[in-house]
This record gives C-alpha cells, sequence and structure tokens, in this order.
C-alpha cells in the first residue's frame, strides 16, 4: 500500500472542511424549517453521520485494501468501476449546491455591488488546478488549513457572542418531530464525511486507535457547528430563517464594528479560503473516482472536463439557487443518504481478505 | 520522422489558455470596483407617507476632492412611490447609488407613519440581503424629511448627530431604548408581537424647559423640547410633500448644514415610540422609557431624580441589575421586576457643606427609599401603559411561552390583565 496522506490529515479535514461546509445556507435552512428546535435535526444527522464514520474508520483497521479493492474482490473489476462511476456522478452532486451558494455569498457578503457572474468564474482556475492533484496534495491543504480554521473562528465566535440570547432556543422541542426529521432529511446534503473517508481507505496506514482520533474528530467539528447554529438563533431568534449566510451575520453585531468597520470581514476573507478548499475536495473526489472508474489517470483532463461541466450548470442555472436548492432538499436527500449512510455501512459486508 | 505531441507540454499550454480567458473576463468587470465618485452613499433614510404614497428622504455622502479635512458634503435628495423600493429606485435613478443600503446607518420614521402599518412599510429592508440588519430606527417628531434637512452644531451629518443621542453610550443610561432593524423585527415576530423605537425630538439650543426639580439629567422633564415642534419645519430646502422633483437632486434636495435650516438644533430621544402587532399604540414618556430601558438594556450608569424628606436628590445608579421573570403559581401568572443597584448622591436641592462631600457615599435610608419608590412608580406605570394599549412591551407573552410553556394557550390573550405583580427593587449606598 502506498501512503498517500496521513491520519492526522484525516483528522483535519473530519474537524475543519466538516465545518466550514455547514456554515453558509445549512443554518439558514434549519431555521427556517425547525426555529429554534434547529438544533435537533443537526444532531440527528451528525449522530447517525458519527456512528457510519466510526465504523468506516474502524473498517480500515480491518483491511488495508481501498474500497476499489474491496468492491473488486467481491463483486469484481467491472462492478467495481460501476459503483465508483456511481460515486463520481454523487460527489459532482456534493460540490455542485456549494459552488452556488459561493457565488451568491462571494457577490453578496464581499461586494456592495451588485457584480456578474463572471466575476466568479475565475474560481474554477483553482478548482481545475486542484482537482487535478492527488490525496498528498488534499492532506497538505488540510495540514495548512486547519490553523487557520482554527484562529478563524475563534475570532468570529468572540466577535459574536456579546448579541446572543440564548433563551432564544426556548422552549426546548417545541416543533413537531414530524418537522424536525423532515429538516434533517432535506439537510442530510450537507453530510458527505464518511463518503471522504471511504475514498481515502487503503491510502493511509492504519494505526491503533485511530478510529477513535477521526471520530473524535469528526465530534469535535460537529460540536463547533452545534455552537455555531446555537449562537446563529441566539442573535436573530423569529428572523434567523430569512438571514442567509449565517456566518457572515453573526459577528456583524461586534460593539467594534460601529467604530472600525466591517473587521470581521478580514475573518471571513481567510475563512473563505479554507470553505474553497473543502468545496474542493468534492471535485478532487469526482475526479479520482473518474479516474479509477475510467481506468484514464490524465488527471488534469478529467478535472478540466469535470470543471467545465460544473462551469456550465453554473453558468446555465445562474439565479436558480432556490429552485436548486428546493430539488436537494426535496428529492436529491436521498441519494445522500444512499451515498453517505447506506453504502459506507454496507462496506462491512465486502469480503476484506483475498481468496 | 514525425516527432510526437507532449501531452504534458500541451496541457499546460491548455491551462495557461484558459487561465488568461479567464482572467480577461475578470478584468472586463473593472474588479467590480465602483468609482465613488460617480455613485452616491446612502448614510440615513426618512419616511414619510402621504395619502397611498411612501416618501423617502435619502440623506447622502457625497465625497469631495479636497486636500484639507473637509472634503464630504451631505445633502437630501427624495423620492416617492408606492414601495420603498419605488422611492428608492427613484433616488437610484437621481445620484446613481447601488440599490443595496449597505452604508445607511440610521432609518427615521416621521410621525406620518403612525397610522401605517410598521412591517409593511419597513418590509423592504427585511428583503434578502438588502441591508444588514444594523440600521437604527426610529421615529420622529413631525416629517422624517424635515428632520433629516436640520442643520446640527455637533455634526455636519444630521444623521450622525441623530445617531449621537441614540448611542451605546446613551443606551447604558437608560436615557433612551435604541433599537436596530433586527431587533424590531426579532419583537415584533416574537410571541409579544409588540416593540419600540426611540423618539426622536429637536429643539433649538437653550430652549429647554425647566424641568422636574431641576436635576433632571436621568429622567424627569426637561428637555423634550416640545414646543419647538416648529423649529422641524425650519428645513427650507425640503418639502414633506414633495414628489421626488426633476433631475439634479429635484424638489426636496437640500444641502445639510447651507439651507437645511438656520439654527442648529439640538435632538433628543427620551420617549419611545411603541407598536403591537406592527401598530402604533402611543408614546411612552421619559419615566416610562426609562423603565423599559432599564428592563430591556444592560444599563451601567443611570441618573434617577427622587425626593426625600421635602429635598430633591439626584442619584447616580452603578452596578444595575434589572430584569423580569414570570411564573405561574396556583394557576395565577405572577410578574417579578427585579432592581439592584449601587447609588451615591450626584446631587442635592439643597446647599452644599464641603466637610461633609466625603460621607455622601453613604446615602441616608429615607433617601434610598425614596428612589426605589421612584424606581416602583416608574416600573409600575410602564406596567400600566402596557395593559391599557394591550401592549406587551417587555415580552411577558415571550416568557410565558418559553419558560411556562403549557400555560401559553390558556393566559395568552389576557396575560397582561390576568397577571399579578410584585416590585423587588433595592438599592444599596456604593459605601
Amino acid at each position: 500500500m502506498k501512503t498517500r496522506i496521513n491520519v492526522r490529515q484525516i483528522c483535519f479535514i473530519m474537524l475543519a472542511y466538516n465545518v466550514v461546509s455547514k456554515l453558509l445556507t445549512f443554518p439558514t435552512a434549519l431555521s427556517f424549517f425547525c426555529g429554534r428546535d434547529l438544533l435537533f435535526p443537526a444532531l440527528f444527522n451528525f449522530i447517525i453521520e458519527g456512528i457510519v464514520l466510526w465504523g468506516v474508520s474502524f473498517l480500515c483497521s480491518k483491511t488495508d485494501k481501498t474500497f476499489f479493492g474491496l468492491l473488486e474482490g467481491t463483486i469484481g473489476n467491472i462492478g467495481a468501476r460501476i459503483v465508483y462511476g456511481f460515486f463520481a456522478v454523487f460527489f459532482l452532486f456534493a460540490a455542485l449546491l456549494p459552488i452556488f451558494e459561493q457565488e451568491l455569498y462571494v457577490h453578496t457578503i464581499f461586494y456592495d455591488t451588485v457584480p456578474s457572474l463572471v466575476v466568479f468564474l475565475p474560481l474554477f482556475i483553482f478548482t481545475i488546478y486542484a482537482g487535478s492533484k492527488k490525496f498528498e496534495n488534499i492532506g497538505r491543504c488540510a495540514d495548512i488549513c486547519l490553523p487557520v480554521f482554527l484562529t478563524t473562528m475563534a475570532v468570529i465566535f468572540l466577535m459574536s457572542f456579546s448579541g446572543v440570547k440564548w433563551d432564544n432556543l426556548l422552549p426546548v422541542l417545541s416543533t413537531p418531530a414530524k418537522t424536525i426529521f423532515q429538516g434533517a432529511a432535506g439537510t442530510a446534503y450537507s453530510f458527505t464525511a464518511p463518503c471522504w473517508l471511504l475514498m481515502f481507505m487503503g491510502h493511509f496506514k492504519y494505526k491503533k486507535h485511530d478510529a477513535t482520533k477521526i471520530t473524535l474528530s469528526y465530534v469535535a467539528g460537529a460540536l463547533i457547528v452545534l455552537l455555531f447554529l446555537a449562537t446563529f438563533y441566539g442573535i436573530y431568534g423569529e428572523i434567523a430563517g430569512s438571514r442567509t449566510f449565517a456566518i457572515s451575520r453573526t459577528s456583524i453585531y461586534f460593539p467594534g464594528i460601529d467604530m472600525l468597520g466591517r473587521i470581521d470581514l478580514i475573518m471571513l476573507y481567510v475563512l473563505e479560503t479554507v470553505m474553497l478548499f473543502a468545496l474542493v475536495l468534492n471535485i478532487q473526489l469526482a475526479v479520482h473516482a473518474i479516474s479509477v472508474c475510467t481506468g484514464w489517470d490524465k488527471l488534469p483532463y478529467i478535472s478540466l472536463i469535470v470543471n467545465v461541466a460544473l462551469a456550465t450548470v453554473l453558468i446555465t442555472c445562474d439565479n436558480l439557487y432556490h429552485s436548486i436548492q428546493g430539488l436537494y432538499f426535496n428529492w436529491l436527500w436521498i441519494m445522500f443518504i444512499v451515498f453517505s449512510v447506506l453504502v459506507p455501512s454496507l462496506a462491512w459486508l465486502l469480503k476484506r481478505r483475498t481468496e | 520522422m514525425k516527432k510526437r505531441i507532449n501531452v504534458s507540454t500541451v496541457s499546460v499550454v491548455v491551462y495557461w489558455l484558459f487561465f488568461l480567458a479567464l482572467l480577461g473576463l475578470y478584468f472586463t468587470n473593472d474588479f467590480g470596483l465602483v468609482d465613488i465618485h460617480k455613485t452616491a452613499i446612502i448614510t440615513a433614510v426618512g419616511i414619510d407617507t402621504a395619502e397611498n404614497e411612501v416618501q423617502v428622504t435619502a440623506e447622502i455622502a457625497i465625497p469631495q476632492p479636497s486636500q484639507s479635512g473637509e472634503n464630504i458634503k451631505y445633502t437630501q435628495v427624495q423620492g416617492s412611490g408606492v414601495t420603498i423600493a419605488d422611492a428608492l429606485n427613484e433616488i437610484n435613478a437621481k445620484t446613481g447609488f447601488y440599490p443595496k443600503l449597505q452604508f445607511c446607518k440610521l432609518v427615521l420614521l416621521g410621525d406620518s407613519c403612525k397610522d401605517k402599518q410598521l412591517f409593511r412599510l419597513l418590509a423592504c429592508f427585511y428583503r434578502k440581503n438588502f441591508s444588514e440588519l444594523t440600521a437604527l430606527v426610529a421615529m420622529c417628531e413631525g416629517n422624517a424629511a424635515d428632520m433629516l434637512a436640520m442643520k446640527s452644531d455637533t455634526s455636519d451629518m444630521t444623521s450622525e448627530a441623530i445617531r449621537k443621542v441614540l448611542s451605546d453610550e446613551i443606551e447604558k443610561s437608560a436615557n433612551a431604548t435604541p433599537a436596530t432593524l433586527k431587533d424590531i423585527a426579532q419583537l415584533g415576530y416574537s410571541k409579544s408581537a409588540a416593540c419600540y423605537m426611540p423618539y426622536v425630538e429637536a429643539s433649538e439650543p437653550g430652549t429647554s424647559e425647566n424641568g422636574g426639580d431641576g436635576d433632571n439629567v436621568g429622567g424627569d422633564g426637561g428637555n423634550t423640547g416640545e414646543s419647538e415642534s416648529g423649529g422641524s419645519q425650519s428645513g427650507s430646502g425640503s418639502q414633506g410633500g414633495g414628489e421626488g422633483g426633476s433631475g439634479g437632486g429635484g424638489a426636496g434636495s437640500a444641502q445639510s448644514g447651507s439651507t437645511g435650516g438656520e439654527t442648529p438644533m439640538q435632538f433628543n430621544a427620551r420617549k419611545t415610540a411603541i407598536f403591537s402587532q406592527g401598530e402604533f399604540k402611543g408614546i411612552l414618556n421619559e419615566q416610562q422609557a426609562f423603565a423599559l430601558a432599564a428592563i430591556e438594556n444592560d444599563i451601567r450608569l443611570a441618573v434617577l431624580p427622587c425626593d426625600a424628606d421635602g429635598v430633591h436628590y439626584t442619584i447616580g445608579m452603578k452596578n444595575v441589575k434589572c430584569g423580569v421573570s414570570l411564573k405561574v403559581n396556583d394557576g395565577v401568572p405572577a410578574l417579578t421586576v427585579k432592581f439592584t443597584a449601587k447609588a451615591q448622591i450626584n446631587g442635592a436641592k439643597k446647599q452644599i457643606e464641603p466637610n461633609k462631600i466625603l460621607l455622601d457615599d453613604a446615602i441616608p435610608d429615607e433617601v434610598l427609599s425614596g428612589a426605589e419608590e421612584a424606581l416602583k412608580e416608574r416600573f409600575s406605570d410602564l406596567i400600566t401603559t402596557c395593559r391599557e394599549e394591550n401592549c406587551d412591551l417587555i415580552g411577558i407573552k415571550d416568557l410565558l411561552y418559553k419558560y411556562n410553556t403549557k400555560y401559553f394557550e390558556a393566559f395568552e390573550g389576557d396575560i397582561l390583565t390576568r397577571m399579578e405583580v410584585k416590585y423587588e427593587v433595592k438599592i444599596e449606598s456604593v459605601a
């Protein structure tokens, strides 16, 4: 087995990328559907995903094969390639909505004007380049991102706490259970961590207690997200469901901002880099899955094709964000449950030893 | 021999071509930058209504090329329409401001807005990403357009002069009840469905009424300038009923500081306008507003006039802790208003004895009792108004929903009249 990424870097991904991928529209969507009980659908998803993630990381301790190797040993080479083809499509869908979110976020928060879509397209310079890189680069990026992430989040939290009214979250569980489950299912598109680990399987050397480390990193990330959700709702209360791009809305009531201007934007700009690396991870994994599926190892070309496809969808469906989000919320969550929960759970059924 | 194409070289070339193409697209937008000399920055808006129309007056900052310190001018431009968005669009046509209100720090509602639904009027500001909800909101005496056109001697920018009396520091002294767009929506859409905002009044310098018993910094009467409402009409350049006018700033365009008013005006916001279900319910006087501010805000240093043994005292209060709690005991809702503070004498209407000043920190019990009574009276007065106007300003229904949920449906309708009220006011000497 060739080690391409190490456990420390996977832990960083589970901590940082797991959080930043849930800071833009996820809190708003949960506030809109579940109101003051927004923590519970998120907690439900985190528990389910955390268990699956622990299962996958524990599976890594039982075999040094890659996920493709496990599939190949069980359902044959063609079957394994087909499954990877499905995963490639899944990762493309997992990357698509965040790209739309990023476009709206950048245009809305970083510009006082109304910029055109063209301003956002240079993002694809970065995603084409990053998408053509292998797992080693994903790990190195995570190494860089973690301290950046921790610093910026700490500052943003410090700037946000002064405006929080924690009793906005009361009374607890006043929302019907059905609505909470609908909120949990509808926002399942933000939960893809087990699939990331499935792709990393066999590309890192498992040591004792690594499953615990990975799971605890994920739990730490989950706690940060829950704290952020509580902070967001604590600040906005009943109107939280109408405030999009939550991460840029919480620190705005910091008393110093009135005098110094939007100094929190510095932190948001820096955090944006981590968000971009988290966004590009799904593209990198899509490229990887296509490469394995087709046996074509020219990653730059695959990355170019994948990104052109994503850019085409972005350009043609610009202004349709809410329809697309509705599609994810109402229907595509099923796909995310299948690929993020069912398939990683079923991975235990695959043959771990070569006969 | 035919030379083979080097794939890696081609890929690098393709990549750079793509990079340059996208870079070209990037530059076509001038980085999305805006030349501020070709646009306008709205720093405040005033809203008046007439018939079925909304008249919006925007205070606009105009950067001037200058090597001296004075390089920004402020002017007012009006627009009108069925909605605020219509009016802002007209202002955009006149000034070229970008259709976002990111720099708007004050929303001033004129007296004419009293008979309009608040959240229908302000809806525009809550639309997605149109403005951050940090702008202060206040209602003003007379027309908002007139008030924004007044001249102030505390700032060249009238809205800034108004914002001075709505500042965090004022809030900490309970002399005003500032509210942002976010606060108003949060309160208005809570279970209590009631909200409040400061009521701004203008007065000419030197026209302060002799307030209360003299030491009236913290409360009684004083600088309300009620008799000076005529002053609010002195903004000659701005006509309240203006249709937005023609080009070049149009009718209703006035340059603050030069034509906005001959006499510099002073502002205060010690009264509070109150709303229930978005409908205007009245104006709290200074004492009621003080009580509301004490309950709702974190007070650092408040000043309270009171009488004891026939002498008027002005008490300075520190370490103020004030709040309300609601409990349901044997099916009867009971509201408790708690107030604790450390106090010292700031002033007294009697001859000073220098050798006793050092002992002032130890306040006589009768003065403390007088202060406690004065406070109870203010809280009681506020709650009476809430009951009379059926306006749940202090969030009692919200408390019922959050902390006594099972009683919410039963008491929601008449909790304001049904509840018992208990006051626990404790003021102690600093020493």
